[in-house]
C-alpha cells in the first residue's frame, strides 16, 4: 500500500536507491571540492578538512532533501504502522476484544448498506437514467389515488408534450409458452413502439417493435431477453425469424436484447406488442385503466417541474373532449409525473432507511465500546507517553501515533466486517429481500468492500480522536507527579468514560425500543382477520389465453368444468373461482351508480372493489352474510342479474338497512336499465390489499357469468392441511386444458404470511440489532466498572482497613451503575420519542412514546446494566486491604 | 562575498532555475555557475543547496539525469523544465519589478515628497 501511494504522490519507488543516490551526489560534491582545493594549493588533508566543514553536516542536509521530497510524513506514517502492529500484536486479548465486536457492527451495517445501495443508490442500468419519469392519473377526491395507464393515454400524447423526447407503455402480464402438452407460464411485458428507445436500449440482434403491430391482427411478434434466447436458442443469430408458440398461438421472433436487460424489477423474458384497437386510443378511453404504466425520458433541457406544467396545461387544454369532464375536475383528476427509479422504490425506502439508522447506532455503540476500551488503556500508558512528552516528543506526533493505532484496529475490523457481510447477505434474502425491488442488484461486491474499507478507517479515525485529546491532557505532567492512580488526569479520563457509557446506553435503548415498537405492531397486525377464517383454504391463479377461450361463455364453461372436478375430489369442502383473490395484489376497482340514488352534479361514484365470483365461492371462503342470500353456482347461468355487496358499501347508502332489493349499474355513468344488478345480499367485510387496510369504499361481487373475466384464482376450502392439494389441483386443470398452467398456488395462511414479510424481516432485523446493542452496552458497563474498581483498589483497601463494611462498598459500585444506567434511560427516551415519530409510517396503530414499550425497554436495560455491575462491585467487595496496600 | 542568510527569501531558487537555464549542471557545478554569472558576489552555502535541489525537483521544475562529469565521474545533471523556464520568467519578471521599485525609493529626495 505504501508503494501505491507513493507512486500517486510522485514520491521515488525505491527507498533504498534513493538514498545510496543520494549519499553519491554529495559525495561527488564534496571530492569535486576537495580537487578545486587542491587545485589551489592546499594540502589534501586541509582540503578535506576545509571542504567538510563548508559542506556542512551532511545528515541534517540529507534530512532537509527527504522533507524536500516529501518522505518525512510517509517515513513518520510506516513508522507507526509498524510500532501500532507490534504493540497490538503485544496484546492479543486486548486486539482481539476490540476488533471483534467492531467487526460484528461493521459487518452488520455494510449488509444493510448492500440493502440501501442495491435497491435506493445505484442508479437504472440505463442511459441517462436521471430522464426516465413515471406518469400516473390520480382521482384523489373519489378516493383512487393512482390509477394504471390505457392506450389512449399514450397516443393522446405522443409527439404533443415538448418535454419528452419519447414515451411509452408497458403492461406485465404472463403467456402460456411452448408446444402443447410441454407449455410452461412466462412472464411477459407488452410494450409500445418506443419502449426500448425511451429506456436507451436497443436489440442486439433483430429490431424493436414497429408502429403497424400495434393492432391486435397484427401484434403476432416478440422480442427475447438475452437469457431466455441463450436457454432455447442456445443463443443462436438466426432465432429472428423463427416461430414461438404463445397461448396458443405462433408469434415471429423479431428481436433480442442485450445481455443483462430487465426492467426494473420485472420478471418478464418476452416482450410483446401492447396492442390496442383504434377506438381505444381515443378521449372516450382517457379515463379506463388498462393497468398499463406509462414512461417517458425528458429532454436534456428541461425538469419534471416543466414536463408536470406541460401535461397540466394539456389535460385541460383536451379535457372537454370527454363527456364526463365535470365529473372527473370534481374527482380531482391530474396526471402526475415523477422519477421512476425513485417512484419504484418509493414503498420500501422508509423501511431501508429506518433500518440503515438502526444498524448506524450499533455501530456507534461500537465505535464508543472501542473508544472506551482504548480510553482505559490509555489511562494506563499515561506516564509513558508523560515522559516522551517531557523529553520533547511533538504533540502532533503522538496525535498521529494514537489515530494510527486506533485506524489500524478498525481496519482490521473492517477486513473481518467483510467477511461477515459476504456471510450476512445471502441470510438477508432469506429474511425476504428477494422480494424488494431490484432484489438481483443486493450482492456484495468490490464496490462495497471498498466503501467498507473506508468507513473502517474514518471510524478509527474519529475512534481516535478523543482517545488523543485525553493523551494530551492526561499527561501535562499530572501523571508524572508521583501519584498515578486517582490523580487530577485520571478525573477527565473518568468524565469521558462515563459520558461514553451513558451515550452508548441511551442508543442501546433507543434500538431496544424501537424494535419493541415494531414487533408490537407486528403482533397487533398478525392479530387481525381478513374477514373470513383463512386456514384451510387453498387458491392458484388461472389466466385463460384469448386466443382459446373468446367468449365469456367459453371461460363460463370452463371454469363450472373445473369448479365440479375440484367439489368432487376427496377432502374438498367446497370451492369457487373469484376474479382478485384478497392479497393477491389484483385489487380491481370500478366505479359504481345506484339507480335509486342519481349522482348530484359534482357528486363523485363510490369506487368500490369489484368481484366477479362463481361455483361456491361464499361456502368456500366463508365470508359471514349479514342480510339476504349469498350468490351461487347457478346465478352466473340465470339472466337476472342479482348481486351482493358488502356492510361498507351497504351502510354508504343505506345506514338504516333496507339494501336488498336496490339496484346498482357499474362505470362511472348511467346505462341501460337492463344493464343494473339487483343487490340479493350484503356480506361482511373482506380486507383485499392488506391485514392492516383501514380505509375501504366497499365491495361488489357479480356472479361470474355475467362479467367472465380471463383472468381468476381458484378458491378450495380443504379438509386437510392445504398444501396436500397443490398437485391434485394442477392435474386437474391439465385435464380439462392440456395447454393450462395453474400458477402462485398458495394457501391463504401462506399468503398471509408473505403479506407480514415487509414487516417481519425489519422486525427480525430490529431485534437483531438491539439484543447485539444491549450486548454491546453491557460488555462496555462491566469494562467501565470494572477499571473504576481496579483504579480504586488502594482507595478501597484504605476503608476497608478503617472498617467499612464491604457492602457499602459494593454498594457504591452499584449506584455508580444505576446512576449511568438512568442517565442513559432519560437520554434513550428523547431518542425513543425521536425514532418513534420517524417510524409512524411503518406502525400499525402504535403511538410514538408507548408507555409500556418503554417501560419494558428499561426494565430489559436494568437487568442487564445490573448484571453488567454485579462482578465488578462484589470484586470491589472483597478487596483485601493488604493486598491493595501492599500492591 | 554575501552569504544567503542576508538574500532575500526565494531568491535562492531563482538563482539554481537561472544556472540551470543556461546549460545542464550537477550540484557543484551549480554552486560554480551562481559563483561566475554574479561576478563572485554571491556566494551559496553549500549545504543549503541540495534541500533547494531537491524542492525544485519535487515540483517538477527542474529534472535531473545521472552522467559523465569532467573528471569522469558519474554525477547527477540537473536541467530545466518548460516549467521551471515559465517560473523563472515570472520570477525575473517580479524580481525587476521589485528592484526598480526599491530603487525608485531609494533615490527619492526631499523635494519630490
Amino acid at each position: 500500500m505504501l508503494r501505491f501511494l507513493r507512486s500517486l504522490l510522485g514520491l521515488p519507488s525505491n527507498r533504498a536507491d534513493f538514498e545510496d543516490r543520494m549519499s553519491e551526489e554529495m559525495r561527488f560534491h564534496i571530492d569535486s571540492f576537495i580537487e578545486d582545493l587542491v587545485r589551489s594549493g592546499l594540502s589534501p588533508q586541509e582540503a578535506s578538512r576545509r571542504a567538510r566543514i563548508e559542506f556542512g553536516h551532511i545528515d541534517s542536509i540529507k534530512q532537509d532533501c527527504r522533507q524536500a521530497r516529501g518522505l518525512q510524513l510517509l517515513d513518520e506514517l510506516s513508522r507507526n504502522l509498524r510500532q501500532s502492529a507490534r504493540l497490538l500484536s503485544k496484546t492479543p486479548a486486548f486486539t482481539l476484544t476490540a476488533i471483534l465486536p467492531l467487526a460484528f457492527c461493521l459487518g452488520a451495517n455494510l449488509a444493510i448498506f448492500a440493502l440501501l445501495d442495491g435497491v435506493l443508490l445505484r442508479p437504472l442500468p440505463f442511459p441517462d437514467p436521471g430522464r426516465l419519469v413515471l406518469l400516473y392519473k390520480t382521482y384523489p377526491n373519489a378516493g383512487v389515488l393512482r390509477d394504471g395507464a390505457s392506450p389512449a393515454n399514450l397516443y393522446e400524447r405522443r409527439g404533443r408534450i415538448a418535454a419528452f423526447s419519447h414515451i411509452a407503455i408497458s403492461h406485465p402480464d404472463a403467456a402460456i409458452v411452448g408446444e402443447p402438452g410441454a407449455t410452461v407460464r412466462e412472464d411477459i411485458l407488452l410494450v409500445s413502439t418506443d419502449f426500448f428507445s425511451t429506456l436507451g436500449v436497443q436489440p442486439i440482434f433483430g429490431r424493436a417493435f414497429q408502429e403497424d403491430e400495434m393492432t391486435y391482427e397484427t401484434d403476432r411478434v416478440a422480442i427475447l431477453t438475452h437469457d431466455y434466447w441463450t436457454r432455447h436458442f442456445h443463443s443462436d443469430p438466426a432465432a429472428v425469424g423463427r416461430q414461438i408458440r404463445m397461448d396458443g398461438q405462433s408469434r415471429t421472433i423479431v428481436g433480442i436484447l442485450p445481455p443483462g436487460f430487465t426492467y426494473l424489477s420485472s420478471k418478464a423474458v418476452i416482450y410483446t406488442p401492447y396492442a390496442s384497437a383504434p377506438n381505444e386510443r381515443g378521449p372516450a378511453q382517457r379515463h379506463s385503466g388498462r393497468g398499463g404504466e406509462l414512461i417517458a425520458r425528458l429532454h436534456p433541457s428541461t425538469t419534471i417541474e416543466a414536463a408536470q406544467s406541460q401535461i397540466d396545461a394539456f389535460d385541460a387544454s383536451v379535457a372537454h373532449e370527454y363527456a364526463h369532464a365535470a365529473m372527473m375536475a370534481a374527482a380531482g383528476y391530474r396526471t402526475k409525473i415523477v422519477n421512476l427509479h425513485a417512484d419504484h422504490v418509493a414503498s420500501i425506502r422508509p423501511t431501508l432507511l429506518l433500518l440503515q439508522t438502526g444498524v448506524f447506532f450499533l455501530l456507534l455503540i461500537g465505535s464508543v465500546n472501542l473508544v472506551n476500551l482504548l480510553l482505559v488503556r490509555a489511562s494506563a500508558r499515561n506516564k509513558e507517553l508523560a515522559v516522551r512528552l517531557a523529553l520533547g516528543a511533538g504533540r502532533w506526533h503522538i496525535v498521529g501515533e494514537v489515530i494510527t493505532e486506533t485506524a489500524m484496529l478498525t481496519s482490521l475490523g473492517g477486513l473481518l466486517s467483510l467477511f461477515i457481510a459476504a456471510g450476512a447477505i445471502p441470510l438477508l434474502a432469506a429474511l425476504g429481500t428477494e422480494h424488494l425491488p431490484f432484489a438481483h442488484r443486493i450482492t456484495f461486491d468490490y464496490h462495497l468492500a471498498s466503501i467498507a474499507m473506508l468507513a473502517s478507517v474514518l471510524t478509527g479515525f474519529f475512534a481516535g480522536v478523543p482517545v488523543a485529546w485525553l493523551s494530551l491532557r492526561g499527561s501535562v505532567g499530572a501523571a508524572l507527579q508521583g501519584e498515578t492512580r486517582g490523580g487530577t488526569a485520571g478525573h477527565a479520563a473518568q468524565r469521558l468514560r462515563h459520558g461514553f457509557m451513558v451515550a452508548q446506553i441511551a442508543l442501546a435503548f433507543v434500538l431496544l425500543s424501537a424494535a419493541g415498537l415494531l414487533r408490537l405492531s407486528l403482533e397487533r397486525v398478525g392479530a387481525l382477520s381478513l374477514g373470513f377464517p383463512s386456514d384451510h383454504l387453498l387458491s392458484g391463479h388461472i389466466s385463460l389465453p384469448w386466443p382459446a377461450y373468446p367468449q365469456p361463455q367459453m371461460r363460463l364453461t370452463f371454469t363450472e368444468n373445473l369448479l365440479t372436478t375440484i367439489a368432487n375430489q376427496p377432502g374438498v369442502h367446497a370451492a369457487g373461482i373469484v376474479s382478485n383473490l384478497p392479497l393477491s395484489g389484483n385489487n380491481t376497482q370500478s366505479g359504481v351508480n345506484v339507480v335509486s340514488r342519481p349522482l348530484k352534479p359534482g357528486e363523485l361514484p363510490r369506487v368500490p372493489f369489484a368481484y366477479s365470483v362463481g361455483g361456491s365461492y361464499f361456502d368456500a371462503v366463508r365470508v359471514p352474510l349479514l342480510e339476504g342470500r349469498l350468490l351461487d353456482a347457478a346465478d352466473s347461468r340465470r339472466p337476472d342479474r342479482v348481486c351482493v355487496v358488502d356492510e361498507i358499501f351497504a351502510r354508504h347508502y343505506w345506514p338504516s338497512g333496507g339494501a336488498i332489493g336496490e339496484r346498482i349499474f357499474l362505470g362511472p355513468v348511467l346505462k341501460k336499465d337492463t344493464d343494473a344488478f339487483t343487490i340479493v345480499g350484503v356480506v361482511g367485510r373482506v380486507k383485499q390489499t392488506s391485514l392492516s387496510e383501514t380505509t375501504s369504499q366497499g365491495s361488489v361481487y357479480l356472479p361470474y357469468g355475467h362479467r367472465a373475466d380471463n383472468n381468476f384464482y381458484i378458491v378450495a376450502r380443504t379438509a386437510h392441511a392445504p398444501d396436500t392439494l397443490n398437485a391434485t389441483l394442477a392435474r386437474i386443470v391439465r385435464q380439462i386444458d392440456p395447454d393450462l398452467p395453474i400458477n402462485d398456488v398458495r394457501s391463504m395462511e401462506t399468503r398471509i404470511t408473505e403479506s407480514l414479510t415487509s414487516r417481519r424481516a425489519p422486525t427480525l432485523l430490529a431485534a437483531v440489532f438491539a439484543a447485539a446493542s444491549l450486548l454491546l452496552a453491557s460488555f462496555g458497563t462491566y469494562g467501565v466498572l470494572s477499571y473504576a474498581v481496579s483504579r480504586r483498589r488502594r482507595e478501597i483497601g484504605v476503608r476497608v482497613a478503617l472498617g467499612a463494611p464491604p457492602n457499602a462498598i459494593r454498594m457504591q459500585f452499584l449506584v455508580l451503575g444505576l446512576r449511568l444506567l438512568l442517565g442513559g434511560t432519560c437520554l434513550g427516551t428523547a431518542g425513543a420519542w425521536a425514532a418513534g415519530l420517524a417510524m409512524q409510517k411503518l406502525l400499525y396503530d402504535l403511538p410514538p412514546l408507548y408507555w409500556p414499550n418503554l417501560a419494558a425497554a428499561a426494565s430489559v436495560m436494568l437487568v442487564a446494566t445490573l448484571a453488567a455491575c454485579l462482578i465488578p462491585s462484589h470484586r470491589a467487595a472483597r478487596v483485601s486491604p493488604i493486598a491493595a496496600l501492599s500492591g | 562575498m554575501k552569504n544567503t542568510s542576508e538574500m532575500l527569501p526565494g531568491t535562492l531558487d531563482m538563482l539554481v532555475l537561472k544556472a540551470v537555464s543556461l546549460a545542464p549542471l550537477h550540484g557543484y557545478g551549480v554552486l560554480l555557475r551562481i559563483r561566475d554569472i554574479s561576478g563572485g558576489a554571491l556566494d551559496i552555502p553549500q549545504g543549503s543547496l541540495y534541500p533547494a535541489l531537491y524542492r525544485l525537483e519535487h515540483q517538477q521544475l527542474i529534472a535531473s539525469e545521472w552522467g559523465q562529469s569532467d573528471n569522469n565521474r558519474r554525477a547527477k545533471f540537473y536541467s530545466i523544465t518548460p516549467a521551471g523556464r515559465k517560473r523563472l520568467r515570472q520570477e525575473t519578471a517580479g524580481w525587476n519589478q521589485m528592484a526598480n521599485a526599491i530603487a525608485a525609493a531609494l533615490s527619492a529626495r526631499p523635494e519630490e515628497v
